[in-house]
């Protein structure tokens, strides 16, 4: 029942550091992208992990937001230089706000890596499921599966185009993958009409999916989840929940799990198996 | 004017318990102490106050149990712990290793709870002093009873009393027209040291979806939006009730520790700053010495309740 043994839980990898915000893209608005530059050495970076930065502001709000590490690279020609991260998140309220109006040359605190990112260690071909923002996700997942020669397919749901700001980097390296790229919209603005369950169900019919990552919002994780269960496919979903600290001392963002315990988001997850999850 | 900063004196002693510096970590704010030694440096700690624990494990409250406000946080974790059993025997070897004072924070659900508890910690070198968490806002039935009554902390602290050789340290509740009384009850019990204060009982709803933002409706609110009440109580306690307090409320800065220490706090303990940023201690502790340097202080407890009072505010 009790998943909070300090004893039993994995040590941390993560680094309190000052980070210089090299810059701020808009995809437009709400959609942003905040690069950051860190001083190497760094410790490396799971795909699935995320990073909690501290916005710009003293009082609202008051505590960091948690961001999956979208990309990680070097900075510049030597290891010297540091690293670039970049995260890429929606204006939402304050804090989101404050980030997405970022001074490039200014700095922010930064705690990372955090938290258990994918498991890779099962095969078969797979398939990545994004809905909107909760893509940032499965960026650098994306890129370690190419690395790594496993042929995935990667779906991306939105309400509208706007919402898939990262289609083309998502597109490449599905391709580069030999998989293929489906975007999915509500509106149909963009891809196919209708909801990610519609290819993800085909995929699944066809054979083409052993294994899904997913990240998005609770009911499309719900329902790719359900989904993957029917087919006896391996999921595992990377969920958001509103988290104090990101490092496992506030005890706030616990996840229900069908066992009926619950499970530290941030120590436990925030990847997990979509089949351990009350959801 | 300036002195060294390494000749300033940081130590300071409340009731027998001798911290090397005034901050400790707030119960419920570092867990037990040793799961995020990578994130700071244990060693720079005057104390660490544990996460409350019962005599049994518990899960806590169902989620959401965290919700931002501006200036702070609510929570309603639920005493959410891993059980003094557990703790004794997983966490507090390691805890030996570091010269930071461990407070364990006991909770119960009878004055018989307590005393177990108590009784059980007493012949454990690890272990410097007790916190009694009797104002914990987030669970049904115990705890609170027993902060919010004089005649029930009184009967609670005096039930505790002969089953420890340990300083006892009451942590008051916010949400009582008298916090004086309160520690009145407590100290006339046999209490050695009074913390302060809790968490204050607040609310949040989201106006879209017209819900609140917890799963109990109601939780603890915390972090800089509550320190002026803290203070406060604590210029209050420290006053009116005569033993060594220690504060709590909001404190972020090395100005926020130096108020509480002139309102009559001996120690500080940091809670919400903690989950912003996790170095948040050692940050004070440093910054207090070079503060205390800068203005050719000796010793921290030169200041102890030396707040200025007389003639008209500046």
């Amino acid at each position: 029942m009790l998943c909070y043994c300090p004893a039993a839980m994995e040590s941390l990898s993560a680094v309190e550091r000052g980070a210089l915000v090299v810059s701020v893209e808009h995809h437009p608005l709400p959609l942003f992208t905040l690069r950051l530059r860190v001083e190497a050495p760094y410790p490396s970076v799971h795909p699935g992990q995320f990073a909690m930065v501290q916005a710009p502001t003293t009082l609202e709000p008051y505590l960091r937001r948690a961001f999956s590490v979208f990309t990680l690279q070097r900075a510049g020609e030597s290891v010297g230089e540091g690293l670039e991260l970049e995260i890429h998140g929606k204006v939402i309220g304050p804090g989101t706000a404050a980030l997405a109006a970022a001074v490039p040359g200014r700095t922010l605190r930064l705690l990372a890596p955090l938290g258990r990112g994918f498991d890779l260690s099962g095969g078969g071909r797979a398939v990545l499921v994004a809905g909107g923002v909760g893509s940032a996700a499965l960026s650098m997942l994306a890129e370690e599966l190419v690395a790594r020669r496993v042929e995935f397919d990667f779906v991306y749901g939105g309400r509208g185009q706007s919402d898939l700001a990262h289609g083309d980097r998502f597109g490449e390296l599905a391709r580069a993958s030999g998989g293929e790229y489906f975007p999915v919209t509500e509106d149909g603005s963009h891809g196919e009409r209708g909801l990610v369950t519609a290819p993800l169900s085909r995929l699944l019919h066809q054979g083409r999916c052993q294994r899904i990552f997913t990240c998005g919002p609770d009911p499309m994780m719900k329902a790719v989840c359900s989904l993957a269960e029917e087919h006896g496919a391996a999921v595992q979903a990377a969920l958001e929940t509103p988290m104090g600290c990101g490092y496992g001392a506030c005890l706030g963002c616990v996840v229900p799990r069908r066992d009926g315990g619950l499970a530290l988001c941030c120590r436990v997850g925030p990847v997990f198996d979509g089949r351990e999850v009350a959801w | 004017m300036a002195i060294d900063p390494s000749a300033v004196d940081l130590a300071v002693e409340l009731a027998g318990l001798r911290l090397a510096n005034p901050l400790l970590s707030a119960s419920g704010t570092f867990g037990y102490g040793l799961e995020f030694g990578a994130l700071t440096r244990l060693e720079h700690f005057g104390g660490l106050v544990t996460k409350g624990l019962s005599l049994e494990p518990l899960v806590g409250n169902p989620p959401p149990r965290i919700a931002e406000t501006r200036g702070g946080m609510l929570n309603s974790i639920g005493l959410q712990n891993i059980g003094i059993e557990a703790f004794v025997r997983d966490v507090l070897p390691g805890l030996a290793d570091y010269p930071a004072q461990v407070i364990v924070n006991l909770f119960g659900y009878s004055r018989d709870e307590y005393a177990r508890l108590a009784e059980r910690v007493d012949g454990l070198p690890g272990i410097a002093a007790i916190e009694l968490n009797v104002s914990c806002p987030n669970v049904k039935r115990g705890g609170i009873q027993f902060g919010h009554d004089p005649d029930q902390l009184s009967a609670l602290v005096a039930a505790v009393r002969p089953t420890t050789s340990k300083p006892i340290i009451v942590k008051l509740s916010p949400n009582v027209t008298s916090p004086v009384e309160l520690g009145l009850a407590a100290k006339d019990a046999g209490a050695d040291i009074l913390s302060a204060i809790n968490t204050v009982v607040g609310m949040a709803i989201d106006s879209r979806t017209r819900r609140p933002l917890l799963a109990t409706v109601k939780g603890g609110l915390s972090g800089p939006a509550i320190k002026p009440i803290a203070l406060r109580i604590v210029f209050d306690v420290a006053r009116g009730v005569g033993l060594p307090v220690m504060a709590i409320g909001g404190v972020e800065s090395v100005d926020d520790v130096l108020e509480f220490v002139l309102a009559g706090a001996s120690a500080v303990q940091v809670g919400t700053a903690l989950f912003r940023r996790p170095d948040t201690v050692e940050q004070l502790v440093e910054g207090l010495r070079q503060r205390l340097a800068g203005d050719g202080v000796r010793s921290v407890r030169e200041l102890v309740g030396g707040v200025e009072l007389g003639g008209s505010p500046p």
